[in-house]
């Protein structure tokens, strides 16, 4: 036990860095760009009030009904779907590819033990995702029925312990999964490309799952005797798609007996799984990685150097450079690539399933082909920031920065190389988003094209603002690649910019659409990109210079 | 010419180095020598370009580093003591990347990966990730990419630590070689016998400043008795 503490200890230290936070917060300099990060990060709280208003009106609506209790269930599978996604992801790179693992291995340490810290750490990861999704569910649920004190102390107990079957669900499957593919040297593009298929069959299962508990709704008269007799009947048919989110929300919709029993079996399944996870780990976890973390030096046959020595322009030389260090990364593979691919899958897989609820949608592309070209604008847009590859650009360097600093490279090129290596990967989520929107309503050549060019111009002031707050504050004491994309800050002061500058668009949008014509919003937001770009980069310019001379 | 003047930098209330200032003739080899913590690596971080100093001037062939930092880099070849270096990237990726930064051709960068990868005897791992180096390989090759560029002013930190005897050797030609062709090469070592052998002159620093320079025979005429250049350093570096 000593050992498991001690190991989640030193894993939480390297995950969270508060060490080298606090040193760093002792720089005066440093903490005014923090406070300016503090402010960029509060800028997501109009958004996501915004949001919680909205929630406010469905669960009246719910309540209506007398279904209030499916409104609650609705945060706590939403939660649970969403620590699932994640979940996958977050293993796959701490269980299987984070470089602690080296030193970890060779020790006298159970598999268990291992797995056991890393999920710990991994729980914390996930309430800062799980958080904002659950708490406004139980909040305004608890508020509009009046609950009591035994309510909230249930709901306390179901928040806490809400990731752990999702999260014992995901490292399972990754267990299982990296067992079967440890195979070879180019595994990890194995890896990482059936990852991207795998993440996009579970969505897919989930979905036709959920389709099926919807379908099992009987419609018209019958569903409203069955709402009206039964108050939990949504909840049951939900409950259908996956069990414990129905236990949970059955444990706080009736704080009586029924309702402890239910957070009983709750927590027991919860508690059984975690001891399942521990079986298997210690079965099967070293067999996925052990082969993973050496790199095997072939015995490759000297190449002709003249075919591999290539004269490239600095900043092309490197923009190939990022890609390189993005692909052979399976961290960075795996959030940035993985990203543009996975996203626009996402939002297109419940219209190509022909989900009823989605006909509006697959309507109003057809009607409206316009609406599509703005929104897919839009989508691409947001994708450049979620990609990370701006807001990381330089905390990926890491210990390497030394070698961009001492050598003769203008400040352009710098920027340049490493808008382009976003705009590669860019063009590939517009490529993967194309060909879905294509396969639902074919769209024309045209607009592909508009799409395709604004959509590349937009990408690059958000990469670029994605840029400032990294070179700003870069984070290059790392030794795990995890932390330079996943667990930096900047990645989520990025987002908080990148969202108010998209509601700043949507709301020009939204006033424009109906008193100009499409074609000139296409020109306004084409001058706004444009413009940006320019201002950026010159700000950039400025700042890396500063800052590769500031820097120690 | 290399010139270093009134240099300081400090970390809070330390100063690493205080106040120094040295001139390195082109054609020179010079040791940069001095105990652990004495401000060697600050010194040559500040000559590189990757510490601002405080106070001070840094001026190569005239031009000041922190002033004209492209003209000045592309003049300078830099070794770390410990080189970080890119782990994903293959050692071929790395040199043709290093060369596009220099600006170097397609026929130059040819010769010369040839000539000195097979010197330092990595030609065969050159299609390998770095990752797969062992530390003395990985150094090998940042001293192949720190030579493509036919720098002005070749700086090193503790170049002797990791390579092969053989390695070793070939790095001095190197530098011997350098010097006769007129650039300067400037590097700190703990090992006095290389320092001995292989330097025009040699700089002592303790506690961040200068305690000697000159030629062997200076500093041999200064100290007490014809002493070895070990008990020189360790005569000046004690603790009084």
């Amino acid at each position: 036990m000593n050992k498991l503490l001690a190991l989640v200890k030193v894993d939480f230290k390297n995950t969270y860095g508060f060490n080298s936070l606090i040193q760093s917060l002792k720089n005066r300099r440093n903490i005014w760009i923090t406070l300016v990060m503090v402010l960029a990060i509060l800028s997501l709280i109009p958004s996501y009030f915004m949001l919680v208003m909205g929630l406010v009106n469905l669960a009246d609506a719910f309540f209506q009904i007398g279904q209030g209790s499916y409104f609650l269930q609705m945060g706590i599978f939403g939660s649970q779907a969403l620590v699932f996604a994640l979940g996958i992801l977050y293993v796959l790179s701490k269980y299987y590819f984070a470089s602690d693992l080296n030193q970890l291995v060779p020790l006298p340490i159970k598999p268990s033990y291992i797995i056991g810290s890393k999920f710990i750490t991994l729980m914390f990861s996930e309430y800062l995702t799980s958080f904002p999704v659950l708490l406004p569910f139980i909040i305004i649920y608890g508020l509009k029925a009046s609950k009591g004190v035994a309510y909230w102390v249930y709901s306390l107990i179901v928040i806490l312990t809400m990731p752990i079957i999702p999260l014992v669900l995901a490292s399972l499957l990754v267990m299982v999964f990296m067992k079967y593919t440890n195979l070879g040297d180019k595994k990890d593009l194995i890896r990482i490309i059936s990852s991207i298929f795998f993440i996009v069959f579970i969505i897919w299962l989930q979905l036709t799952i959920q389709q099926l508990a919807m379908k099992s709704i009987e419609l018209g008269d019958a569903l409203f005797l069955n709402l009206a007799k039964d108050s939990l009947y949504l909840v049951k048919r939900l409950g259908i798609v996956f069990p414990p989110s129905m236990w949970a929300t059955l444990a706080l919709a009736n704080t009586n007996v029924s309702g402890l029993l239910y957070l009983v079996l709750f927590l027991g399944i919860s508690f059984v799984s975690i001891g399942l996870m521990i079986y298997l780990a210690e079965r099967i976890f070293f067999d996925g990685l052990i082969g993973n973390i050496e790199v095997v030096a072939k015995e490759r046959k000297a190449r002709d150097l003249t075919r591999s020595v290539a004269v490239m322009k600095p900043y092309l030389a490197i923009a190939k450079k990022e890609l390189l260090m993005l692909v052979k990364t399976p961290v960075y593979l795996l959030n940035s690539i993985g990203g543009v691919i996975i996203v626009p899958i996402i939002l297109v897989m419940p219209i190509l399933m022909g989900d009823e609820s989605m006909d509006t949608i697959t309507s109003l592309i057809s009607d409206y082909p316009h609406f599509v070209n703005l929104i897919t604008i839009g989508i691409i847009v947001v994708l450049a920031m979620v990609n990370s590859i701006g807001p990381t650009t330089f905390s990926r360097e890491g210990k390497n920065l030394w070698i961009q600093r001492v050598l003769p490279i203008r400040a352009r090129d710098q920027v340049l190389g490493r808008v382009l290596s976003s705009l590669a990967v860019q063009l590939l989520g517009i490529l993967v988003l194309i060909s879905a929107i294509y396969i639902i309503n074919r769209i024309k050549a045209a607009d592909i094209l508009i799409i395709t060019s604004l959509g590349l111009v937009g990408s690059i002031p958000m990469t670029q603002l994605g840029m400032v707050v990294d070179i700003a504050r870069p984070m290059l004491d790392w030794d795990n690649p995890q932390r330079a994309m996943k667990q930096n800050f900047n990645v989520l002061v990025a987002l908080g910019l990148g969202a108010l500058f998209m509601m700043g668009l949507f709301f020009l949008v939204k006033n424009l659409i109906y008193k100009i014509d499409l074609i000139y919003i296409y020109l306004i937001l084409f001058t706004i990109f444009i413009t940006l770009a320019i201002i950026l980069q010159g700000i950039l310019e400025k700042m890396v210079e500063r800052q590769f001379m500031e820097l120690e | 010419m290399l010139k270093l003047n009134n240099l300081t930098k400090s970390y809070g209330r330390i100063k690493a180095v205080n106040n120094i200032n040295l001139e390195v003739r082109p054609g020179e080899i010079f040791g940069f020598l001095g105990p652990n913590g004495a401000g060697k690596t600050t010194t040559i971080k500040m000559i590189v370009g990757l510490l601002k100093p405080d106070e001070g001037m840094i001026t190569l062939a005239g031009i000041d580093i922190w002033q004209e930092p492209l003209k000045a880099k592309s003049m300078i070849s830099y070794v770390p003591d410990n080189p970080a270096v890119y782990d994903k990237l293959k050692g071929i990726e790395f040199l043709n990347f290093i060369a596009d930064m220099y600006g170097i051709s397609k026929e130059e960068r040819l010769r010369k990966i040839d000539y000195f990868s097979k010197l330092f005897n990595i030609e065969h791992a050159l299609e390998n990730l770095i990752s797969s180096y062992s530390h003395g390989m990985k150094q090998k090759l940042v001293l192949t990419s720190a030579l493509i560029n036919d720098p002005k002013l070749f700086i090193l930190d503790e170049p002797m630590v990791g390579l092969d005897p053989k390695s070793s050797f070939n790095l001095k030609e190197i530098m011997r070689q350098m010097c006769d062709e007129g650039k300067i090469v400037f590097f700190s070592t703990h090992v006095m016998e290389v320092a001995e052998r292989l330097c025009d002159r040699i700089a002592i620093i303790n506690k961040g400043q200068i305690v000697t320079v000159g030629t062997m025979e200076e500093l041999r005429s200064s100290a007490k008795d014809e002493e070895t250049l070990e008990k020189i350093f360790l005569e000046l570096t004690e603790d009084e």
